[in-house]
């Protein structure tokens, strides 16, 4: 599912199981497509002689509407979400970039 | 009552700067545990300081001024009422504060499940900003991981993985209950705020090396951190931390070698544990002696 995001475009069984990390047979990604569509996850349409599928947009827009608000909530709120990567000061930016590159900021 | 009653008040800022080296060891799980346990402990000893202070209010009672010449028991040295009064008003606020976190807390989870059912463990927002939390487990319900399509976009594959497996990893050892403890704690006793900010920082530590783990290469997640923090949409409106941000910290211990136990750090925050443990019971021992004395 997060491959399929990522790619941005609609992808076929064969180039999702390319994007894929976990080494899974085509059948098996194959499966896993068919079984999503069915669920109403991914979309599909006949492309040459498979198909290509795409992520549905409807549950990841009302989760965006919902996330956005969360995120646009007050700030003591914000501080509770265990996010990724947050507490970024403006004076980070250049020593993040450096151990990015491999120099260590002395 | 001896000065022991005022110790345990203080001692957090000592088990704080006692707990910062850990931050950068190889065992981040276990350090952000011992420390959450630590602030909790914390917390009910300068509790019961409270407690004990604001309860010689009651000295000045007349039945208890008479019953004081009469006592078999001596009472200890009394405090300054306006001492004691402050205590009072402070254990209102802390008992307040507690609660108001909690609250919190449940209305940020209730937020985020209200964005949709996962499937696979996986929720995905059509947001352009590159985002990823972590959605707690309810009672018979798993947890999940909310992501946004900007930051599925914005890595690579083996990049998204670790970003996953970082989730995951706070979702199996259950990092908001550590955090959520120690915040409760540093709600009660404000003192024990830079611990509870310590403790942050250790579990995401825990989850970035569960996360190098789960790719085999802990430069990958570093760059995964970076890339999400530089790309801004991960950016609080505030600043927090002075002197560099837990970004920062974390892209830096990843870049490092992994790195020993550091003894003289454990031993440093087990000593500060056991004073304020022992300046407690002690605190809590004239607390009976006096409560004996008034019954």
């Amino acid at each position: 599912m997060a491959a399929l995001w990522a790619a941005g475009e609609p992808l076929s069984a064969a180039q999702l199981q390319a994007a894929l990390d976990a080494d899974l047979a085509y059948n098996t990604v194959q499966t896993i497509l068919v079984r999503m569509h069915d669920k109403g996850l991914v979309e599909r349409r006949t492309a040459g002689r498979g198909h290509v599928y795409w992520p549905a947009r409807d549950a990841a827009t009302a989760a965006a509407e919902q996330m956005r608000a969360v995120l646009d909530g007050p700030a003591d709120r914000q501080a509770v979400l265990r996010r990724f990567a947050n507490d970024l000061a403006e004076d980070d930016l250049a020593v993040l970039r450096a151990l990015l590159h491999g120099e260590r900021p002395t | 009552m001896s000065l022991a009653v005022y110790l345990p008040l203080l001692l957090p800022v000592l088990l704080a700067a006692a707990a910062r080296p850990l931050t950068t060891t190889a065992a981040p799980e276990r350090a952000a545990r011992a420390l959450a346990s630590a602030a909790v402990l914390s917390a009910a000893v300068s509790t019961a300081s409270l407690v004990l202070l604001a309860l010689t209010l009651l000295d000045d009672l007349p039945a208890l001024e008479a019953r004081e010449h009469t006592a078999s028991f001596p009472l200890p040295e009394p405090v300054p009422g306006p001492l004691a009064a402050a205590a009072a008003a402070a254990l209102a606020w802390a008992g307040w504060r507690c609660a108001a976190m909690l609250r919190r807390n449940r209305a940020v989870t209730r937020d985020l499940l209200a964005a949709g059912t996962a499937h696979d463990g996986l929720l995905v927002a059509d947001l352009p900003e590159a985002h990823a939390v972590a959605v707690p487990a309810g009672i018979g319900r798993p947890g999940h991981v909310l992501v946004t399509a900007g930051l599925l976009r914005l890595l690579d594959r083996t990049e998204r993985t670790a970003v996953l497996a970082h989730e995951e990893a706070h979702l199996r050892h259950r990092h908001h209950r550590t955090v959520a403890v120690a915040a409760a704690a540093a709600a009660v006793n404000p003192l024990l705020r830079p611990l509870a900010r310590v403790v942050t920082l250790l579990v995401e530590r825990s989850a970035d090396e569960a996360a190098a783990t789960a790719v085999g290469d802990r430069g990958v997640v570093a760059r995964a951190i970076a890339k999400v923090a530089l790309s801004g949409g991960d950016r609080p409106a505030g600043g927090l931390a002075a002197g560099g941000s837990d970004v920062v910290r974390r892209v830096d211990a990843l870049t490092r070698p992994v790195a020993g136990r550091s003894r003289r750090a454990t031993a440093g925050v087990t000593a500060v544990v056991i004073t304020s443990a022992t300046a407690g019971s002690t605190a809590v021992a004239d607390f009976i002696a006096v409560a004996r004395a008034w019954l």
